[in-house]
């Protein structure tokens, strides 16, 4: 039985976040001036430890992900709490929580939560009653908490991907485009309120985005630099190894955030859009296990997979060509760090566990 | 219904996915669009930005500025000198290099491990400095061989040479590395490589010799390789200084003091204040010191007890002996002890307290009058008349004639002697001032210490009757000078005294008189200090070399013409024996020199 379905695994999707990997690994080489340490060995090691998870969390039964999915949501949002108070406690802002000795960012794993409570939700309401607003107390209720608890961290990139996550996933099972309209239209008004939680130094980042050139060595400075790797890489990039921006440091973050620079400046125009292009394709594997999937649980978790995977990309690399205020968002996969990693490839479990299980019948009664 | 619901909502899933997929893929198609504008568009303009972070500065040094004499005569040059550099990367094998080399230019054993050893350390492109200003011949030679030698290259430099070599030395110095504490120093920022002036002018005025600094940027690569220069600004050269000193009137003093073992003679212009000559014995040779390597001279040089690097002119102390007996006479004028008439016996000594106090001439002068006094330098008449003016007020008209102080003239460590009063002996030496000791300073004797080129201003101020003269080492730099009535009539009475020195039989110095071209002065004799520890060493070198030490110093000091004074000079020739008979000559044949300019 197992066997079966391992060799039933979408073994192209797996391919593929391996391959994106190694290009990770490949990029951290570089920014450690061509060595292993002290990220890309680590980084290698990581994803190979989170595909064995991800392969095992396709094999579960799926019926049982459904059963516990609010119980998960729970959870992750009792770590997410967790981290507020030892924030407090510690008498500084956290984002991180140790557990069995690894420190991981409860704020990435409870994007995961997020998206299997909203699909077991939707995938119990009649469809009928989808439109009506008392329907959406709830969604709005899985979405709202995270959100507050993440931005007060302060955590500006990470809370406006889970509000966007649940935005495209609202959009997904119908809600009306007015209500978004709606929304939107309230949040503008209570901006006031939300600025009284936005940190000085994001509130900085913000404005150096709106004119990056005029504060070259503070926050556009990163933006400049980046901009440079990319812009000096030209078609086909300086060649592996060769990004001299990287190797004399002028890049922050490196190996985190602005990983994509340093690709892009080594491997140019054409190694930028071959990254874009296997996210892309990663993406549309999720699409096509939603359009695949018969079940609405199984349609909204590819979905919303594919679609927290399109906000990192989207956010990263619009951050780091400046179209997009430096806000401190990873590139899955490829970025060093093992919290999002480790996230994404839970979230590539469930995809890979939604295909094997594509036309189960009966959910409601497992 | 139940089943058309359902197809409904997968109708609509259908949909809204289409359309979800629609916003994501035209979303990425931004971003591609934002990094083809990022890396293809506009790549070149973040090409170059990027290859401003690697541009590299290379400091330029600047040629020091030469300095000249009044005449323009150089006197500190900058010779182009070639050095040899030789680039690894650039040869097949530096030991294959190096025995052809050493066809042309010898390579030792411990110079060819050097070079080997560095190409080791260093990167293969950066050039290695194997031979340090390589003359003409062998220069040559490397050139027309240059096929035969690739990676070797010459490249120019410049050696500060000093054309006239010991003459200038205590006046000039000399440059050299700077140390930690000159590093500080707001002109050699940015150049820690560059020599700058250890001593003399060349130190005094590093700020305007040493020039501007260019640079050059030149564009490196990742491993620190040069790839191609960007932009150069040349660096300025150190301005020109033209001292006040006459090359010719120099080096015939320097000749002079030759036949002494220690001396110093100073020429000013009265009018204008500038020195034309300050020489100063033993010297040392500034182009040795520049020319590594030169251990075995410096070691040398701190090995001469005499003090070659010592400018006696401003760093020697004398006692001034009987030159000073001109300030004691103008105190005593003015202040009413005696006038022209006034005479004092001297029968060759006087008692004092319980003491004895001998003249030069152990019989005695006679009846002496000031001018006499002056003219056959009486020490009789000077006890007389400093015992009645107290130490004070001799003092106080030493400091009006320039003693005691040192001037603005540029030059470091300059030593501004002892003009003693009450005052500071009770502050230096913690005791009261005894009356014996101002007979003793009345003669120029005891605390009372000049440097020669003092007494050459004194000298000026005398002849110039009384004028504020400031002496300066800067050509055309002079201020008119203020003129001071306060000693004016006293003034001439002196200057006839030292007229008659000179001039009139039973002067102390009528034997080097000029008939053609009077000159006034006067003559010292101080007496040096028996130093008896080395008294005892009956080693016959010793005993010579002592004998020699305890000669006593020559001094002269004098101005020409004496009806219209345009020159004064201060002579001081260390255990020359007596004034008149040492000194005295040799003021007498530098004026016959510059009279005959």
């Amino acid at each position: 039985m197992i066997f079966v379905k391992i060799k039933n695994l979408n073994f192209l999707l797996i391919f593929l976040l391996a391959l994106l990997s190694f290009i990770g690994a490949a990029g951290l080489y570089s920014a450690a001036d061509g060595s292993y340490e002290p990220w890309a060995s680590k980084h290698l090691i990581r994803f190979l430890v989170f595909l064995i998870l991800a392969i095992s969390i396709s094999l579960i039964d799926i019926k049982n992900i459904y059963r516990y999915a609010y119980l998960f949501f729970i959870l992750s949002l009792l770590l997410l709490i967790s981290v507020e108070i030892i924030g407090v406690l510690g008498k500084g802002a956290t984002r991180w929580i140790r557990i069995f000795g690894f420190s991981i960012q409860p704020s990435e794993i409870v994007k995961i939560t997020i998206i299997m409570a909203l699909a077991k939700f939707y995938h119990e309401v009649k469809f009928e009653n989808i439109k009506k607003i008392s329907y959406l107390f709830f969604p709005f209720l899985i979405l709202i908490i995270p959100f507050f608890l993440v931005i007060i961290q302060p955590d500006l990139g990470t809370s406006l991907s889970i509000l966007l996550l649940g935005i495209l996933i609202l959009f997904l099972v119908g809600i009306r485009i007015w209500k978004f309209i709606l929304g939107f239209l309230i949040t503008l008004i209570s901006i006031p309120v939300l600025l009284q939680f936005v940190k000085p130094y994001q509130k900085s980042r913000i404005i150096s985005f709106l004119n990056p050139e005029s504060d070259p060595l503070g926050q556009g400075y990163q933006l400049i630099q980046s901009k440079i790797a990319l812009g000096s890489g030209g078609i086909t990039g300086k060649g592996f190894l060769q990004g001299t921006q990287s190797y004399l440091e002028y890049l922050p973050e490196k190996q985190t955030d602005f990983i994509f620079t340093l690709i892009g400046e080594e491997f140019g125009f054409l190694g930028s859009i071959f990254i874009i292009l296997i996210f892309l394709l990663i993406i549309s594997i999720c699409y096509f296990v939603s359009i695949k999937s018969s079940h609405t649980f199984g349609k909204i978790v590819a979905i919303g997979v594919g679609s927290n995977l399109f906000i990192y990309v989207f956010m990263n690399i619009a951050m780091v060509s400046g179209l997009m205020p430096v806000v401190g968002i990873p590139l899955p996969l490829v970025s060093y760090g093992g919290s999002v990693m480790l996230s994404v490839m839970i979230s590539m479990g469930l995809v890979l566990n939604v295909e094997l299980n594509y036309n189960v019948k009966k959910f409601n009664y497992a | 219904m139940f089943y058309s619901e359902q197809k409904k909502q997968i109708n609509l899933y259908n949909r809204r996915t289409f359309f979800l997929y629609l916003i994501k893929a035209s979303l990425f198609s931004i971003v591609g669009w934002r990094l083809y504008n990022i890396q293809i568009l506009d790549s070149n303009k973040y090409r170059t930005l990027s290859k401003k972070n690697q541009i590299d500065l290379e400091i330029i040094f600047p040629v020091r500025g030469k300095i000249l004499d009044r005449n323009n005569i150089l006197i500190a040059d900058n010779e182009k000198v070639y050095d040899l550099y030789l680039i690894p990367e650039k040869t097949k094998s530096i030991n294959i290099l190096l025995n052809s080399l050493s066809k042309f230019i010898k390579i030792d054993f411990t110079k060819r491990r050097k070079i080997i050893d560095l190409s080791k350390k260093l990167k293969k492109f950066e050039k290695i400095k194997i031979f340090e200003n390589i003359n003409w011949a062998t220069l040559e030679k490397i050139e027309s061989n240059k096929h035969n030698l690739n990676g070797v290259f010459v490249a120019e430099d410049y050696l500060r040479i000093y054309p006239y070599n010991e003459v200038y030395c205590h006046l000039i110095g000399y440059i050299s590395k700077p140390n930690e504490k000159d590093l500080s120093l707001p002109f050699i920022s940015k150049m820690p490589n560059l020599d700058i002036g250890k001593k003399g002018l060349e130190k005094s005025f590093n700020s305007v010799l040493v020039g501007k600094p260019g640079q050059r940027e030149v564009e490196v690569n990742s491993n620190g390789r040069v790839i191609r220069e960007i932009s150069k600004i040349k660096s300025k050269k150190g301005k020109e200084i033209n001292i006040s000193i006459d090359t010719r009137i120099q080096e015939y003093a320097m000749n002079l003091l030759k036949s002494h073992r220690a001396g110093s003679i100073n020429v000013l212009n009265i009018r204008t204040g500038e020195i034309l000559c300050m020489a100063s014995t033993p010297t040392y040779d500034p182009n040795k010191i520049i020319k590594k390597p030169n251990k075995i001279y410096w070691d040398n040089l701190l090995k001469n007890n005499l003090g070659p690097l010592t400018n006696r002119s401003i760093q020697g102390l004398y006692a001034p002996g009987s030159t000073f007996k001109m300030i004691v006479a103008i105190a005593a004028l003015k202040h009413g002890i005696i006038d022209t008439k006034i005479s004092h016996s001297c029968n060759g000594k006087i008692e004092f307290g319980d003491r004895l106090y001998h003249c030069w001439k152990i019989n005695g002068h006679g009846n002496m009058n000031v001018i006499n006094a002056i003219k056959q330098s009486c020490d009789v008449f000077f006890y007389e008349i400093s015992k009645k003016l107290g130490i004070d007020k001799i003092a106080s008209v030493a400091k009006d004639f320039g003693l005691g102080k040192t001037y603005d003239i540029f030059l470091p460590n300059q030593k501004e002697g002892i003009i003693p009063n009450k005052e500071w002996k009770k502050n230096n030496i913690g005791e009261n001032w005894y009356a014996g000791e101002t007979l003793i300073s009345g003669i120029g004797q005891g605390f009372v210490l000049t440097n020669p080129l003092q007494l050459a201003v004194m000298t000026s101020i005398i002849a110039s009757n009384g004028k504020k003269i400031r002496p300066t080492i800067l050509k055309n730099d002079h201020k008119d000078f203020e003129e001071d009535k306060k000693y004016t009539k006293e003034i001439k009475i002196i200057k006839e005294a030292m007229f008659k020195v000179v001039n009139e039989d039973r002067g102390t110095a009528f034997a080097s008189r000029l008939d053609n071209a009077k000159f006034a002065g006067k003559t010292g004799t101080s007496q040096v200090k028996r130093i008896t520890i080395l008294e005892r060493e009956s080693d016959e070198f010793r005993k010579k070399e002592q004998e020699w030490k305890n000669r006593d110093h020559a001094l002269f000091v004098g101005y020409s013409p004496y009806d219209n004074p345009k020159y004064s000079i201060s002579v001081v020739i260390e255990h020359g024996g007596s004034g008149a008979s040492t000194a005295a000559p040799l003021a007498k044949q530098v004026f016959n020199y510059i009279n005959k300019l």
